[in-house]
């Protein structure tokens, strides 16, 4: 599938909702000279209202639910989320935690999953390009 | 002697104009799918809830604030002293006046 509908590169806003930094490290690493995903135009942004994917880490505290919903909803639509790392699919090593309020599906939709603790970078990038597939379905379905 | 500075105003309204429009051009093609009157068209604060509009200003104090942080071990404890009780205030105007006695007192004797 050529990339024809979505004319410009991915921005992706990462947000960490109580995790470990495992997950947080392997995103950083696909921006280091080995993976190097800005050549692709896949870009971390500082701010949700430039991004187009959200990267979520973490199994989401209870202080930071409500902070997850307004960045999500801050994120121009279409939008898509991904969800890095076993916290934030299904809890993880904090799943019995008295202060978790996920896993992030009980937050916000979810639209790719990638499992791993931590996931390897290239796991991450092949769930942005999924990500990048779904925007483009949805940019041509005129989703807003 | 010093020459004059060069000065068109025509030459500075069509630089103006200029700049204007390449302002308008990087404008016009940013985001435009924002929705208004949602969080997409908030101010971004970490996620944090932003306050409301006529809350949104610095504070004039903020001005101050590399002065403060320069000067803060000297600062701090003068405002530990202000501790706004009348009871601490009325000790220290008798501790300084105590000490002025004293010393015009002694300075009187010499």
């Amino acid at each position: 599938m050529g990339f024809n509908s979505f004319k410009r590169a991915l921005w992706a806003y990462h947000l960490n909702t109580g995790s470990c930094n495992g997950c947080d490290i392997e995103i950083l690493a696909t921006l280091t000279p080995r993976y190097d995903v800005e050549r692709f135009g896949i870009v971390l942004v500082g701010s949700p209202r430039h991004a187009d994917v959200l990267l979520v880490t973490g199994p989401v505290a209870r202080q930071m639910a409500s902070r997850v919903k307004r960045v999500y909803e801050q994120v121009p639509d279409p939008k898509m989320v991904i969800v890095v790392g076993n916290c934030g699919i299904e809890g993880g090593v904090f799943h019995e935690s008295y202060n978790l309020v996920g896993p992030v599906d009980q937050i916000i939709p979810v639209d790719v999953y990638v499992p791993g603790c931590p996931p390897r970078p290239e796991a991450i990038i092949e769930a942005v390009v999924k990500a990048w597939v779904k925007l483009e379905q949805a940019e041509k379905q005129g989703v807003t | 002697m010093t020459s004059l500075p060069f000065w068109n105003p025509v030459i500075c309204i069509i630089a103006f104009v200029i700049l204007i429009a390449i302002a308008c051009l990087f404008r016009s093609r940013g985001q435009k799918k924002y929705k208004e009157g949602t969080a997409q068209t908030e101010i971004f604060l970490s996620g944090e809830e932003p306050p409301a509009v006529e809350q949104r200003h610095i504070k004039s104090h903020n001005i101050y604030w590399g002065f403060f942080q320069t000067l803060k071990e000297y600062y701090d404890p003068t405002v530990r002293a202000h501790t706004g009780i009348i009871n601490d205030f009325i000790i220290w105007l008798i501790a300084i006046a105590a000490l002025t006695a004293v010393i015009l007192l002694i300075a009187s004797l010499t």
